[in-house]
């Protein structure tokens, strides 16, 4: 498949919006760079997954990491981790998937800036996704394991956000072994909980950040990005016993 | 994560630049290769602390090579070890690439038999215990930025009707970008057209120096050492960068601005002159 490249300028462009609406975009060389990739294939997956009830959109990450991990990961880095393949793939190949899917788009630009050209940074789900499905193929051969730590990083997306929101953290191992020891020792709902009765740490301060924030705090004394899951999984208990009682929590360390 | 600033820790940290060890330093070269498939990395590298290699020996500190780019990969290293392969589809070399070792300890590692720290730390180096995980030095960064095939090209030209000025100069992400209210005002179709816009030229160099001079990042009150600045992130800062250090500019500073263009763009007021005197002498 042939995807031109769209050239700088088509951001926040009302009328790259309504051309996209009247399918106009592909006929204006005004739009393109001089640049063309070729991909094997290109399937359709979710690409946002906000406003959904929570059970609808675990299914609709599951569905992306899956199309993704199967068909995207092979071209080159330059290209699935690319901003600019990314939206000209959307609107050149995806238009009739994204208006069926999401047909607030046609609303209004704000709709369409975000969710068609979102930045490609960590709160765009397609990146969540790239990255996610990246580290997990990587590291897990087996079909079944694969979809279990996919639904673990769903339910753990607040984590999973944090960890790839900062330099210090964005590493497939270290992402890995994290999700690893939530899952193990069930800690998930603990991480989620908001620390109440700590008024120094500012509003909406959840255990699960504050652990990843003191493994932040002593890097490079403690170079937790770089240790084995088990070296982490005891600095991990210390960092938690911090922000809430690890005895009272029955868990086997 | 690659680790460039001279943090305070709590003991001595073999680096390029900190002088808590004696002398030498901790010293990485990086060779890029590429097949379609694969990216390699040839490394040499240089620890100069007997003490360290000792441990290194030992297995009481392993050495990573960390590479940098839109996420993090580390690479531990066995002593012998010095290429580091990786599969395009897991890595990009066009966004900016960062390379650089660290030695991370594998124990509790005690101080005493440290010969190779300064006067200061030797005093009470026996109370020195560096704790299990700890960075115990780190070495310069290697940067790669993509393929050297793409130009680097300082300006862009562009025509805007709904200017509010007939020319306005500005900082893009790679490019100072000269956009203009109609074509006439590049002198289009006249002789020497090219050559009658090196004012702007001239102006453009002056609001993207005056940014670089005044960046705290590079240094202070708009005066920057360019051998103490690191190749800056920003796109155009770094082609500035390269341009100064190429035609042997040294320092920076807003008061000095017209100098350092001067060096760095070839005669451009010269060449104007030249071709309004040109103009002149044709006739009209």
């Amino acid at each position: 498949m042939e995807i031109k490249l769209l050239s700088k300028g088509y951001k926040k462009n009302e009328q790259f919006y309504n051309d996209f609406l009247n399918d106009t975009i592909e006929s204006n060389d005004d739009y393109f760079s001089d640049e063309t990739v070729y991909i094997k294939a290109a399937p359709d997956f979710p690409i946002y997954m906000a406003k959904r009830s929570e059970e609808v959109r675990k299914q609709l990450f599951l569905e992306a990491f899956e199309t993704v991990g199967n068909h995207y990961l092979g071209s080159n880095r330059e290209l699935h981790f690319d901003e600019q393949f990314c939206h000209s793939l959307l609107v050149l190949k995806k238009r009739d998937f994204l208006l069926r899917e999401y047909p607030e788009i046609k609303d209004s630009i704000t709709n369409f800036n975000n969710i068609v050209l979102k930045n490609f940074d960590w709160e765009n789900y397609i990146y969540k996704t790239v990255i996610g499905a990246e580290y997990i193929t990587d590291l897990v051969e087996d079909e079944a394991t694969r979809k279990h730590y996919y639904e673990v990083i769903v339910d753990n997306l607040d984590l999973f956000n944090y960890m790839i929101k900062y330099e210090v953290f964005r590493n497939k191992q270290f992402v890995f072994n994290i999700l690893s020891i939530v899952d193990e020792l069930g800690l998930s709902s603990v991480l989620k909980k908001k620390i109440t009765d700590r008024d120094d740490l500012g509003d909406d301060v959840r255990v699960g950040r504050q652990v990843l924030l003191e493994f932040n705090k002593s890097y490079p004394v403690v170079m937790s990005p770089m240790l084995e899951k088990e070296e982490l999984k005891e600095i991990f208990m210390e960092y938690l016993g911090y922000y809430v009682n690890v005895a009272e929590l029955e868990i086997l360390v | 994560m690659i680790y460039k600033k001279d943090a305070n820790f709590p003991y001595p940290v073999l680096t390029n630049t900190s002088n808590s060890y004696e002398s030498g330093g901790f010293t990485l070269s990086v060779d890029l290769k590429e097949n379609t498939d694969n990216y390699r990395f040839d490394i040499e590298y240089e620890v100069e602390s007997e003490f360290l290699q000792r441990l290194l020996a030992r297995k009481q500190a392993q050495l990573f090579l960390i590479i940098q780019s839109k996420d993090n990969k580390f690479f531990k290293l066995q002593p012998d070890e010095r290429a580091i392969e990786i599969a395009k589809s897991r890595l990009s070399i066009n966004t900016r690439t960062s390379i650089q070792m660290s030695i991370q300890a594998t124990t509790d590692i005690s101080f005493r038999d440290n010969e190779d720290i300064n006067d200061f730390y030797r005093e009470f180096k026996d109370d020195i215990v560096v704790p299990k995980h700890a960075l115990l030095g780190f070495s310069n960064t290697v940067i790669f930025e993509g393929s050297s095939t793409k130009p680097f090209d300082l300006f862009e030209r562009k025509i805007d009707a709904t200017l509010k000025s007939d020319i306005k100069v500005e900082l893009g992400s790679e490019t100072i970008v000269i956009h203009y209210k109609n074509e006439d005002l590049q002198f289009a179709g006249m002789p020497m057209s090219g050559t009658l816009n090196n004012p702007y030229i001239y102006m453009g160099l002056q609001k993207a120096l005056h940014r670089f001079a005044t960046n705290p990042d590079y240094g202070d009150d708009g005066h920057v050492y360019l051998d103490d600045v690191e190749l800056p992130t920003d796109q155009l800062d770094a082609k500035l960068y390269r341009l100064m250090k190429a035609k042997m500019v040294y320092e920076l500073d807003v008061d000095s601005l017209d100098e350092v263009i001067y060096k760095i763009s070839d005669r451009v007021i010269e060449k104007y002159a030249t071709a309004v005197k040109g103009l002149e002498a044709s006739g009209d």
